[in-house]
Parts: structure tokens; C-alpha cells; sequence
């Protein structure tokens, strides 16, 4: 048995047509459609985009400091490569500075004892050219001396045959001497 | 067993003498009882769902609460291409809500609202001032009806009509699909009541005359054809009236 049917038959209270316009009901409907309205505005609607426009905020928020963080980030990475670059520099320019005074001084070193040597070579050039010349000339004087006593003792041996072998032992002894 | 098959209007269950001319009684309707009812149910909804909002860590029923709430944003802000119709969204979404669960109340057996043509003339009525209004405030009450003469001057009764067309097809649209779905369901249940009365009534003796009384066949059928002449209707009809509302009121700001 139809529910409508049903209805037909056991409907004590009287219905209105199927199809009509009542006026009051009609009006109702607009009133309650608006009260719907504010009801779902009130209780869906309003809490709800809160939430969200909260969510929203909490977002940004996170996604701004998370890029400030790496932008510090990025910032103090510039800050530190450019800092390790520049003390690699520095520590090459030491090294090449050492290097360049270790060379200089070294030269310098170097240079030194050369003029050192030079100079004593020199110096004992000279000497030994002093030397040469002080022995050539004492040599020559010994020479002259020792000429000039032969020809005394020549000059003696005339005078004296029984002198001379006593004069060229003197002379012998005295040359030994 | 009836033999018959009729449907009725909504019943009246109380009239409320006023005296008013035109207005005539208010009659308190079945209509009327269960539209009530239906805004109870929704607005307990919506307290349900927006109960314990939580920023972060939210649970189910708040997802769902504010998956709704986006679908209604999507939904006005995709039909009319901009969020210039963002005050729209309550209202359309209430409309969508309300015609839904007054189309879906007849399948706990109570009568939908909206097979009252009151209702959706109401709507509908309520829709038509909104296209209007935007229409007037977009060209100015001036290029609003000049616009009934347009392309000529004769046009002006046609465009007339076809201004009030709207608010009616809209109307009895929805109104007739309803009204279809509950014959439709009457005529079933009705018709499967029938045959199993013939069927059980084969039954010899007291048994069969006592058994062909319950409409057995009545059970499983009706819930297949319900998925169409119910759900699918019903979800359609407040769908297409929501749809054409805000198309209605875009298109009106966007003439001129």
C-alpha cells in the first residue's frame, strides 16, 4: 500500500492542492531562507574562514621567517666565503712574502760571502805579492851582501893564503847562521 | 487494499485565521513543519561541524567542515570567474543546503518542502529581486529598462516575458522534478503493494489474507529507483538552482 495512498484514504486533516501558491507559506519560506542564511553565515561560514585566514596567517608567517632565516643564512655564507677567500689570500701573500724575504736575505747571504772571499783572496793575493816581493828583496840584499863579503874575501885572500880556509868557514858558519 | 493511486498536496495541519485580503489564513503545513525541521537539522550541522576549531591538528569532522566551506567559495567564485560575488556565498550555499536536504527528507518518509511549489516560487521570487537588483545597480535603474528595448522598441513585451520566465522555469523546474520523484515513489510502492497483496493473497485461508495486507515485495526496489528519483534528482535540482542563480546574477553585472 503507497504512502500517498495511504494518505488519500486515512488524512483526517484536510490538504491543500498539489499544485497552488499559498500565499503565507510562500512568505515563511523567504523569511526562513534568509534565517538560513544568517544561520549558515553565523555557524559555517564565519568560524570556518577564520580558521582559515588564521591557518593562512600562521602560514606566511612561517614561509616569511623561513626565508628571512635563509636569507641570514645565505648572507652569512657570502660573509663567510668571502672571508675564508680573503684568508687564503693573505695566507699565500705571507707565504710569497716569506718567500721573497727568504730569497732576498739568502741573496744577500750569499752576495756577502762572495765579496767576503773576494776580498780575502785579494787581500791574501796582495799579501802573498808583499811577501814575494819583501822575500825577492831580502834575497837580492842577502845576494849583494854575500857578493859583496866574497869579493872581501876575495879581495882578503890575496892577502892572506892561511886566512882563507879560516875565512870560508867563517863565511860557511856565518851562512849557516 | 486501495484500488486507487492519487497524491495529495501537503497536509494542513492548522489554520490560523487572519482576516487579511489577499494573504488570505496562514495555514500552518506539513510544508511549513518540515522546512522547520530541515533548518533545525542544518544549523545543528553547523554547529556540529564548526565545534572545537582547531589552527592546526584538525581532526576529521573540522576538515570536512571547512572542505564544505571551500566548495562553496570554489564553487561561486569558478561560475562567475572573480570574488567580487564573495557575499553571494552564504546565500547560495544556504539555498544549496536548504533545497538538498528538503529534497533528501522524503527518504525518512517525511514530505519534502520542496514539493510545495510555495517553496521554490519563494526562492525563485528571492533569486529574481537579487537579478534585478544587480541588474539595476550595475546600468542604473534608467539602462535597466531601457534594456527591454532592446534590439527595437517592439521587442519590449517579449523581453518582458522573458525576465519573468526566469524566476518561473526556475521554479517549476525544480518543483516538477520533485513533484515527479514523490508520484514516481507513490506509483512504485503503490504498484509493488499491489502485487504482493495478489502474490500473498494466493495463500489460502486467514495466512494469505492476513500476509497479503504487508506490502513485502515493497522492500528493495524502491531503494534502487530511490538512488535515481531521490538522490540523483534531488542533488541535481538544488545543483542546477544554485548553478543558475549565480549565473543569473553574474551575467546581470556583467550587462551594460
Amino acid at each position: 500500500m503507497g504512502i500517498q495512498a495511504l494518505m488519500a484514504v486515512t488524512a483526517v486533516t484536510e490538504t491543500q492542492d498539489l499544485v497552488t501558491l499559498v500565499p503565507w507559506t510562500f512568505i515563511i519560506t523567504i523569511c526562513n531562507l534568509f534565517i538560513q542564511v544568517f544561520l549558515i553565515k553565523k555557524f559555517l561560514f564565519k568560524p570556518i574562514n577564520n580558521i582559515l585566514e588564521k591557518r593562512q596567517n600562521l602560514a606566511d608567517k612561517v614561509i616569511k621567517e623561513a626565508r628571512e632565516a635563509k636569507e641570514e643564512a645565505d648572507s652569512l655564507k657570502d660573509q663567510y666565503e668571502s672571508s675564508l677567500t680573503n684568508a687564503h689570500a693573505e695566507a699565500a701573500q705571507i707565504v710569497q712574502d716569506a718567500q721573497k724575504e727568504a730569497q732576498t736575505k739568502a741573496d744577500a747571504l750569499v752576495q756577502d760571502a762572495q765579496k767576503q772571499a773576494t776580498d780575502i783572496k785579494a787581500k791574501a793575493a796582495a799579501d802573498i805579492e808583499q811577501e814575494k816581493k819583501k822575500a825577492i828583496n831580502e834575497a837580492k840584499d842577502e845576494i849583494g851582501g854575500l857578493a859583496m863579503d866574497i869579493a872581501g874575501k876575495v879581495v882578503e885572500k890575496e892577502i892572506n893564503e892561511n886566512d882563507h880556509k879560516k875565512l870560508i868557514e867563517d863565511f860557511i858558519s856565518k851562512v849557516g847562521a | 487494499m486501495s484500488k486507487e493511486f492519487s497524491v495529495v498536496g501537503p497536509k494542513i495541519y492548522a489554520t490560523i485565521r487572519t482576516g487579511i485580503p489577499i494573504l488570505g489564513d496562514i495555514k500552518i503545513t506539513e510544508t511549513i513543519i518540515v522546512s522547520w525541521i530541515v533548518m533545525l537539522i542544518i544549523t545543528a550541522l553547523c554547529i556540529f561541524l564548526t565545534w572545537d576549531l582547531k589552527v592546526e591538528n584538525i581532526s576529521k569532522r573540522q576538515a570536512f567542515a571547512e572542505m564544505l566551506v571551500e566548495m562553496g567559495n570554489n564553487f561561486v567564485r569558478n561560475n562567475t570567474g572573480s570574488t567580487k560575488f564573495d557575499k553571494l556565498i552564504p546565500f547560495v550555499s544556504a539555498l544549496f543546503i536548504t533545497s538538498v536536504v528538503s529534497n533528501l527528507i522524503s527518504l525518512i518518509g517525511l514530505r519534502s518542502p520542496t514539493a510545495d511549489l510555495s517553496t521554490e516560487a519563494a526562492w525563485a521570487t528571492v533569486v529574481f529581486i537579487m537579478i534585478t537588483a544587480t541588474k539595476i545597480k550595475t546600468n542604473g535603474l534608467g539602462g535597466y529598462l531601457k534594456g527591454f528595448t532592446t534590439p527595437i522598441a517592439v521587442m519590449t513585451p517579449f523581453n518582458i516575458l522573458s525576465e519573468l520566465a526566469t524566476p518561473v522555469s526556475m521554479a517549476c523546474r525544480h518543483f516538477g522534478n520533485i513533484l515527479s520523484g514523490v508520484v514516481i515513489d507513490g506509483l512504485i510502492y503503490w504498484a509493488l503493494g499491489l502485487a504482493s497483496s495478489a502474490l500473498l493473497g494466493l495463500i489460502p485461508g486467514a495466512v494469505g489474507g492476513f500476509l497479503s495486507k504487508i506490502p513485502v515485495l515493497g522492500v528493495g526496489l524502491p531503494a534502487i529507483t530511490g538512488v535515481y528519483f531521490d538522490w540523483f534528482s534531488g542533488c541535481m535540482q538544488a545543483f542546477i538552482f544554485c548553478m543558475l542563480t549565480i549565473m543569473y546574477i553574474a551575467n546581470a553585472a556583467e550587462e551594460g
